[in-house]
């Protein structure tokens, strides 16, 4: 026994030795070098730290690109990400403590225990985050107390948008499906459900045996958005999130209840109980749904092609001929205008890129945000290294080579090698040079030579040269329209007010109910059943509340008072 | 196990039906039991040896269909994998010798019959198991006690847990008093009747618990994330194979910015994460056939006494 | 020889010894040698609960526990006042919790007592090592395997079922209410069931050699020495995680719930944790998810006095 507690001791001893200056010192210059653009040496940099309350990869501590930046400016930045936690308990949790990152992504919570500092006095000595979003924009961002906390990184296209993919919403259909009826205009449910049911009377198996699933519908967890929000789009709106707003009268539309919804989920159920939905759609996890849409058996969906891009890359790697997807704008009633895909700016900015008490130098974290922006490190972030991630042509058009472009996608690779800051601002849209698109994705050229020929022919057919085509183009005037999407109101609600617990309850209540509804066997009696229930959910004090936000972000941009009068 | 050895050995020389049929039975229901343990096993085993985007098809049950170790490449590609590795071996190696050490001697005294306070502390320990302040309260109180950035966080909080205290006390209860009442008669404290009667005696129940242990700490990975996140120099395996699995999986749960900043779900999740729980599930299968030997000396030595 | 001691006197002997300063003096080398762990556990296992204020408020991290206002009991009567989904919630997590609990005790029980009829020591090892393996497997793959297994496109289960004529067609296991609880409980007899019973193997070879071979010169068979000797002699290693886990019944679990519900079953897939996380945390109302965890912790400490009683009465081994 002695032996072993002797043992135990030097074990304890030794690992006392190792680990007691264990605590990581933080790299920090004294030397607060005006650093633009140029290089510096290695010991001169400075390192910002920053926490996000979002999922992303975590970059090794050699990596190429975050290393070139930091020599061109100075400073680099070590970026945590969520583990295991929910956003709101890791935010919590460094509240409690009080001791933040440099860099934090801005949440209401934060701007509440005063973790933030105020940077609009500073904005002028910085011009690349100064000009990064307008006057107008900078005011929508003030707190109560008249200053503004944080920078908003996303959505800022630069000239024009470049989208050639629907990234959102749309009916995604098989080009093979649409090939068979000879390219036929789809452009209401009933006829996009006929097509479907035609097809799969004559096409009921794939080559290799299996069935083939007409319709799919992912209802799983906070996914089911897939199932709930269709009657949004299919009545000609944007996506706004969570509710309707009517441009004309500024009122607050609820979908779930509209004569559109009730129309929409009985024809789901038709469908179903003809056994053109996958019978399984309501229970189906979401690698399950994955596993579906991979196997190349489905043949059209609602989603949002972020989500199932994976799925499709796996199509396009078995070479599954016609199996690949294309977006339609799908409305209720044929003729309608549809608004799946919008290019739009907001008005009214919310949160953003925020800068916490706990960092020590301000100024230079500000420094840091506004060399990321210059030109030449925009397109080191989203590009990477000339001749290493990119080629450029005798006209000055970047592009890549297939090595190049599957390089980019190998989790090694952006962990080692590529650096895109992506939490900090970054623009879409034009690269600074106004000749390339910010993005690899988005330059025409990389996107044409990625397509298959069954995509390019069924866009041909159809006079389309990208998926944005295949839809209705539509143009959101901040200016006009302040308050879209309103969905970013509705994610900051929580529970403590009537209305935040109303959409708690309308959530669970819908999850729970709609399934049922496209299942049942009598379609009237589910309805009015989940009608019930939802309005014992007491919608109306969601709606009143998100009223109320619209005509604050429109007496926020316009400076007009719309409510009607009492 | 040997006990049944030995007897059976003795009585049944000659062939004899019912026991066979017995034998059979059981042998039986193993077997249908082993295949379907086995079966999950196998099957993330075959997930993780096949290509990743094939593998998102599904339909890939006991063998891979298209192999490839670029699963076990993405695991072990980071650099700071061999520092994660090296801080879970020596919290694993301290954490167990040190808490095995400390919940076996608080059992030893909490299961001394005669032991005046044994009841009151008991409980006090019984009730840690369903109270519990709640993790702001408790990251409060480490931080306050300096475990930010540090290595005792890994070994010191969990000490003693009143699940294993209790099995061990258990065991120990088992064990008859004239053992220790014969030792204090020769003059030995309680002491030394803990290291030189009950500590050799125990053998089984501690190679138990001190797998449990074991497991626990190699496992372990949320103390990490909360207290040494960004110390990067005592990362553990674990918590560097969760950030891998979350920054490839998908439960962002808002749309609307997934939409907005285009980021797509990666390929990898699936077969990563098989891979990485095979890989981080191996030293332990390797550990356990070490353990199982005391199984069997603990109960020489027990069956020499009394 | 602990397995004769528990044979022959079934009943363990209460040892009751009153609190005298000669008994304190007597005993100084105990109270020594356990007031270090009394300090620990109070400090950390019970300091933390001064958090427990928090259910009385409307808590704010930036206020803290000092700053943050105080709204009495509203959190819990937001819980239980009026709120029929509390109710259902709280039902599902105790008869996940005693589905669990009835069967992990059967099956890792009766997997012990059959590993050890294993006369073979080769085949024994092998068959304990793979048996616990699915332990090390994480609840999203065991989830995952679980729901290709019991898909009805192209599962395994059903393919058999309806292969061997006990189905018409392929059922959706997950559709149905009724079956969603016995999902959980069998999902965790497949995972922990091997693990489990680690602890009563260890137990089992405490007992003694020569009761066996008593046993076998009286003429007993195989069964009858499992029986009287086996499970006898393991029987307070039973009763003593018996009485753990019957005050664990509402801690039927959080991740297993989540991966496997949908719509259609989710008003009895829904436990306390859930419910919770949804209208606490993930709303940032951490005064909510401690209200739960007081009410959990009440009905556990009832729980595991009231099942220690009967212990005591019964004679038989008990956590006090």
């Amino acid at each position: 026994m002695k032996k072993v507690i002797t043992a135990l001791m030097v074990i304890v001893l030794v690992s006392a030795l190792f680990t007691g200056c264990g605590g990581k010192v933080k790299e920090s210059s004294t030397d607060n070098g005006n650093a633009s653009v140029g290089n510096t040496s290695n010991d001169q940099i400075k390192e910002f730290t920053a926490f996000f309350d979002r999922q992303g990869i975590e970059l090794n501590k050699e990596n190429t690109i975050q290393q070139l930046i930091a020599e061109k400016i100075g400073a680099k930045c070590k970026e945590t990400w969520l583990t295991g936690q929910s956003a709101e308990e890791a935010v919590g949790m460094l509240i409690a403590s009080d001791e933040y990152p440099d860099f934090i992504n801005w949440t209401p919570e934060l701007q509440d225990a005063g973790a933030l500092v105020a940077i609009d006095e500073q904005l002028d000595k910085y011009p690349n985050i100064k000009n990064f979003w307008s006057e107008s924009q900078w005011n929508s961002l003030k707190q109560e107390d008249g200053h503004i906390y944080s920078i908003p990184q996303f959505g800022n296209i630069n000239e024009k948008l470049m989208d050639t993919q629907q990234n959102g919403e749309a009916f995604w259909i098989q080009t093979r499906v649409l090939k068979w009826a000879g390219y036929p205009e789809i452009e209401s449910l009933d006829q996009l459900f006929d097509l479907l049911n035609r097809y799969y009377e004559a096409n009921p198996t794939m080559p290799d045996g299996s069935s083939v699933i007409p319709f799919e519908i992912l209802a799983y967890d906070w996914y089911y958005f897939c199932l709930e929000n269709p009657p949004q789009f299919l009545d000609g709106w944007p996506n706004n999130g969570r509710c309707i707003v009517d441009p004309k009268t500024f009122e607050v539309i609820d979908y779930n209840t509209t004569p559109t919804a009730e129309r929409y989920f009985k024809k789901l159920n038709e469908e179903y109980r003809k056994g053109i939905i996958d019978p399984e759609f309501m229970t189906m996890s979401h690698d399950q749904f994955l596993e579906k849409i991979s196997s190349g058996r489905v043949l059209c969906m609602v989603e949002q092609y972020w989500d199932f891009r994976t799925a499709e890359d796996s199509i396009k790697a078995q070479n599954l001929e016609g199996c690949t997807y294309i977006p339609l704008g799908i409305t209720i009633e044929p003729g309608m205008k549809e608004m799946y895909f919008t290019a739009n700016e907001a008005a009214v900015l919310s949160g953003g890129l925020s800068i916490t008490k706990s960092c020590e130098d301000v100024e230079g974290a500000l420094q840091f945000v506004n060399d990321l922006l210059d030109p030449e490190i925009i397109t080191l972030r989203s590009w990477g290294i000339e001749g290493v991630d990119y080629l450029v042509d005798d006209d000055g058009l970047y592009y890549r080579t297939k090595e190049m472009r599957d390089n980019a996608v190998k989790s090694e690779y952006k962990a080692s090698h590529l650096s895109t800051y992506s939490y900090f601002p970054n623009f879409i849209g034009m690269n600074p040079d106004g000749k390339n698109a910010m993005t690899p994705e988005t330059q025409p050229s990389e996107f044409f030579n990625g397509l298959k020929p069954e995509v390019q022919e069924c866009l041909q057919a159809y006079g389309a040269e990208t998926y944005v085509d295949m839809l209705d183009y539509n143009e959101i005037d901040g200016q006009e329209e302040p308050w879209y999407p309103i969905h970013s109101f509705v994610g900051e609600m929580t529970t403590q007010t009537p209305g935040g617990l109303a959409w708690t309850r309308m959530e669970e209540t819908k999850h729970e109910y709609l399934t049922q509804v496209v299942i049942a066997e009598d379609f009237d009696a589910a309805w009015d059943q989940y009608m019930k229930a939802y309005q014992s959910c007491k919608p109306e004090d969601f709606l009143a509340e998100v009223q109320e936000a619209v005509y604050h972000r429109i007496e926020l941009v316009q400076g007009r008072n719309v409510r009607p009068a009492k | 196990m040997r006990a049944t050895n030995r007897s059976h050995i003795k009585i049944h020389k000659k062939f004899d039906l019912k026991n066979f049929i017995y034998s059979f039975v059981i042998g039986l229901v193993l077997t249908a039991f082993i295949i379907v343990t086995l079966y999950p096993i196998l099957n993330t085993l075959a997930v993780s040896f096949n290509d990743a985007l094939d593998a998102l098809r599904g339909g890939i049950y006991l063998w891979p269909r298209k192999w490839s170790l670029n699963n076990y490449y993405t695991v072990l590609h980071k650099e700071s994998m061999m520092t994660g590795l090296s801080i879970s071996v020596l919290r694993t190696v301290v954490g167990t010798i040190l808490q095995l050490f400390v919940t076996a001697l608080i059992a030893f005294v909490l299961s001394r019959k005669k032991f005046v306070f044994a009841k009151p502390i008991s409980i006090l320990y019984v009730l840690t198991m369903y109270v519990n302040g709640g993790l702001i309260p408790t990251f409060l109180l480490f931080k306050s006690l300096g475990f930010m950035n540090s290595f005792w966080v890994y070994v010191i909080p969990g000490m003693v847990s009143a699940f294993n205290m209790l099995v061990i006390r258990t065991y120990m209860n088992g064990l008859p008093d004239s053992l220790e009442e014969s030792a204090m008669m020769d003059g030995a404290g309680y002491f030394k009747v803990f290291t030189r009667i009950i500590v050799p005696l125990c053998k089984p129940v501690f190679a138990t618990i001190a797998l449990f242990i074991a497991v626990g700490q190699w496992n372990s990975w949320f103390d990490t994330m909360l207290y040494n996140r960004m110390a990067d120099s005592l990362t553990t395996l674990q918590y560097e194979l969760m950030k891998l699995l979350s920054s490839v999986s998908q439960l962002s749960g808002d749309a609307n910015t997934a939409a907005l900043t285009g980021s797509s779900s990666q390929v990898t999740t699936k077969s990563v994460r098989a891979a990485a729980t095979i890989l981080t599930s191996l030293p332990i299968v390797v550990l356990y056939p070490f353990l199982q030997r005391y199984f069997v000396t603990g109960l020489t030595i027990g069956g020499v006494k009394e | 020889m602990a397995g004769i001691k528990r044979v022959k006197a079934e009943r363990v002997k209460d040892v009751k010894v009153k609190i005298t300063l000669k008994e304190i003096i007597k005993q100084k080398e105990l109270i020594v040698l356990s007031l270090p762990f009394v300090l620990y556990v109070i400090l950390f296992n019970y300091v933390p609960l001064a958090g427990w204020i928090m259910a009385f408020q409307q808590y704010k991290p930036k206020d803290g526990f000092w700053g943050s206002k105080f709204v009495g009991m509203d959190k819990f009567k937001f819980l239980f006042v009026n709120n029929a989904d509390f109710i259902r919630v709280i039902r599902n997590t105790l008869a996940m919790g005693i589905i669990n609990l009835v069967l992990s005790f059967v099956f890792a029980i009766g997997f012990a007592l059959i590993l050890n009829e294993v006369v073979h020591k080769g085949p024994k090892k092998l068959v304990q090592t793979v048996s616990y393996l699915p332990h090390f497997l994480s609840w999203i793959i065991v989830c995952g395997i679980l729901q290709d297994v019991l898909s009805i496109d192209g599962g395994i289960i059903n393919e058999i079922l309806v292969k061997l004529h006990i189905l018409d067609a392929p059922v959706n296991f997950f559709a149905f209410k009724g079956l969603f609880w016995w999902i959980v409980g069998f999902a965790h007899v497949w995972k922990e069931t091997g693990w489990n019973s680690i602890i009563y193997l260890a137990a089992i070879t405490a007992i003694n050699p020569d009761l066996y071979e008593a046993a076998s010169i009286d003429g007993a068979g195989r069964l009858r020495k499992m029986w009287n000797i086996t499970l006898p002699g393991i029987k307070p290693t039973i009763f003593i995680l018996l009485l753990m886990n019957i005050g664990n019944v509402l801690n039927s679990g959080f991740e297993i719930q989540y991966l496997l519900t949908n719509g259609l079953v989710q008003s009895v897939s829904q436990t306390i944790d859930i419910y919770v996380l949804k209208y606490g945390i993930s709303q940032m109302d951490y005064s909510l998810g401690t209200a739960a965890g007081i009410f959990k912790s009440v009905v556990s400490i009832i729980l595991i006095f009231l099942a220690n009683s009967a212990a005591k009465r019964a004679g038989e081994e008990r956590l006090f």
